[in-house]
């Protein structure tokens, strides 16, 4: 199928993007390298009247360090964090995460805040973000403001996006020399839409400690309680006490999903500990 | 329309084109470079892939305008490339074609593994190839074609493929730093249960299940009247309908309607038009309201029967229990996972609920505006008109 009919802007510079973003009235959307928002267009699920290609804003391009949180421009690609293009993100926890989105051809154009604007539930962003306490600089023709991850998805697809805003850039606080990570999915095929996935972030410095589970009807879940267990006692929890926190997390997931979602979680902990990879 | 210049094997094409055309619909039709396939058109089978400024890039999901001023090699624009040199030959031998249809992206994600991953193992080969569908050889000759030309290029084994090789951006970072052990720490951050913006749900969580008729999702709401004030409203068509976001009725007979719901779900919008037809049972307190529709612009079709029923409660209210049962045909359904559904569904729920108890509310006035839904329907009808008027003037696209 071919895309309805529509406008497109390429505006130089963000001052120009937000007022056309404005003056669109929730009918303009902004498109970053089209990895989301393309599928729908060419489905004729998204019909917006113009979209605003915001993939090379300057300003949007780059990864900074700003009061000990790293901000990342929201046209970043996935590709470039995977490649390492940019220093302060090499070895990191993004690194590992952007190398595992779907396909390298679409992760040569997908951009992280694309991606977060179009909140599948599955998306890798989606969860990686929320599990790194990230905060989201959303910027509009009449100012900025600053959003938790945990705010920002309301639910499949929907976030707390209003009409003319735009996410310029994400905001993640710096972990410690000791911080420890793991991230898995399970997939039926490598490069498709995850069916559980989970992320965990460990960092003795800040007395940080998060574990949260992805690819759930609608955003991520945290689970504070395994969370804080794992922390004091290093120790993988037993199978009762995931499919608890599990099951208090996600009331709505079958036997089937919370089988899948435990098997997820426990290699997810035995990465954060470095335990040998299973393969998948 | 929009201007472009962009590069396609080296010759450079000045065109006008609507910014709805992808590029690979630009190289065929305007670059008259027929090689790229277009098989699903919405980036799910990688047959189009085409490099944009050398890298590989899914050209269906990929506009012409975004490309402005950029390079684009197709399958025709390999000539003197060392790595396609090496991977035709490599093809033809390992048997790594049949109908030929995925060849041109599958050469193309070829020549990115051999320039990127120097030491990929047949693993990772056939990871880096997932995106890549082919539905004659069973991957097996295109990874053992790739696998050769992998093994002919070792260390300076081919000087041009290493030169190449150089060239890209690779960070001189080394290996990922050396991660410590884990250590025990009294956590004084560990998240909360990350609640949506909303208020808590009362629905009933029940998990979705699939049927021979569809899917089933249950639900429920809570208003603070009586079952039998609840029941007469719950059965008076167009009143229902008013209470649902984004429902307009057109015809109204007994228990027959027409009409359409449009529907918000993130980026995604459909109108559907259809029929409803509502079978009650008074003594019961419960109905079924059949209804089909379809969305004209995506094509996508939709089957439902939502049964309903009023539970007294003790303080007085009713509790009217919702269960739905649906089935989805056409482009919406590949995006809506059921659970996904179910999430909308549940807030679609909990918003007509809301909306039922103003409506029942006796201090209000009766067609006092309802507050806006969650889900905001989708002014369709003015984009319609919008691209009409455009098409009059002569500025279509």
């Amino acid at each position: 199928m071919k895309a309805a009919l529509f406008d497109y802007t390429r505006p130089a510079d963000l001052q120009q993007g937000l007022q056309l973003l404005a003056e669109g009235a929730g009918d303009t959307k902004p498109m970053g390298g089209s990895q989301s928002l393309g599928p729908m267009l060419n489905l004729r699920l998204a019909r917006p009247r113009a979209v605003v290609d915001v993939s090379r804003l300057p300003g949007m391009r780059e990864v900074t360090v700003e009061a000990g949180a790293l901000r990342i421009g929201g046209s970043v690609t996935h590709a470039e964090i995977e490649d390492g293009v940019f220093p302060e993100l090499r070895g990191t926890l993004l690194q590992t995460v952007a190398a595992g989105i779907a396909y390298r051809a679409v992760r040569n154009r997908g951009t992280v805040a694309g991606s977060l604007a179009h909140a599948d539930p599955a998306a890798d962003w989606v969860l990686a973000m929320t599990a790194l306490a990230a905060r989201l600089e959303i910027v509009s023709a009449s100012g900025k403001r600053l959003l938790p991850m945990e705010r920002f998805m309301l639910g499949a697809y929907t976030t707390a996006l209003e009409a003319g805003e735009l996410i310029a850039a994400v905001h993640i606080p710096r972990l410690g020399a000791d911080a420890r990570w793991g991230y898995t999915k399970f997939c039926r095929k490598p490069g498709e839409f995850a069916e559980a996935s989970c992320c965990a972030v460990f960092d003795a410095d800040s007395g940080f400690a998060r574990i949260v589970i992805g690819a759930l009807d609608g955003a991520p879940r945290a689970l504070p309680g395994l969370a804080a267990a794992f922390a004091a006692s290093g120790a993988l929890p037993s199978r009762d006490e995931v499919q608890a926190a599990i099951a208090a997390a996600a009331p709505g997931k079958d036997a089937v999903d919370r089988k899948l979602i435990a098997a997820t979680l426990r290699r997810c902990l035995e990465e954060v500990l470095g335990h040998e990879k299973e393969s998948a | 329309m929009n201007a472009v210049v962009i590069e396609v094997n080296r010759r450079s094409l000045r065109k006008d084109v609507p910014a709805r055309m992808h590029l690979g619909d630009f190289v065929r039709e305007e670059g008259r470079q027929t090689g790229t396939h277009l098989g699903c058109e919405h980036g799910v089978c990688g047959a189009c892939t085409v490099l944009v400024e050398g890298r590989p890039v899914r050209s269906c999901i990929t506009f012409t305008s975004a490309c402005d001023r950029q390079s684009v090699t197709t399958v025709e624009g390999y000539d003197g490339d060392p790595v396609m040199a090496l991977l035709r030959p490599a093809f033809s031998r390992h048997h790594a074609l049949q109908c030929g249809f995925c060849t041109p992206g599958m050469l193309a994600t070829s020549r990115d593994i051999v320039l990127r991953l120097p030491d990929a193992d047949e693993a990772r080969v056939r990871l880096e190839l997932a995106g890549n569908l082919c539905r004659c050889t069973g991957y097996m000759g295109i990874v053992n074609a790739i696998l050769d030309v992998l093994e002919q290029c070792r260390g300076e084994g081919v000087p041009a493929v290493s030169a190449l090789r150089a060239a890209l951006p690779r960070p001189d970072g080394g290996p990922a730093p050396q991660r410590k052990p884990f250590r025990t720490f009294t956590a004084t951050d560990s998240g909360t249960l990350a609640a949506a913006a909303e208020a808590p749900r009362e629905e009933a969580a029940a998990p979705v299940s699939g049927t021979r008729g569809g899917t089933n999702i249950q639900g429920s709401f809570t208003v603070p009247y009586p079952p039998g004030t609840v029941w007469a409203f719950m059965t008076d068509l167009p009143a229902v309908a008013g209470c649902l976001p984004g429902a307009e009725l057109s015809e109204h007979a007994e228990d027959r309607v027409k009409g359409r719901i449009a529907i918000k779900f993130g980026p995604m919008s459909a109108s559907f038009a259809g029929a409803a037809r509502l079978e009650r049972d008074d003594a019961r307190r419960s109905a079924v309201l059949k209804g089909a529709g379809q969305d004209s612009i995506s094509k996508s079709r939709a089957n439902g029967d939502v049964s309903y029923r009023m539970v007294a409660l003790d303080d007085g209210g009713t509790r009217v229990e919702v269960d739905l049962l649906y089935s989805l045909q056409g482009p919406l359904a590949q995006f809506s996972r059921s659970g996904l559904v179910k999430d909308f569904v549940a807030r679609m729920i909990q918003d007509f609920g809301r909306n039922v108890a103003l409506r029942l509310d006796p201090e209000r006035a009766a067609d006092a505006p309802l507050p806006s839904a969650h889900i905001n329907a989708f002014g369709l009808a003015m984009s319609v008109i919008w691209s009409r008027i455009k098409r009059l003037f002569g500025r279509d696209g």
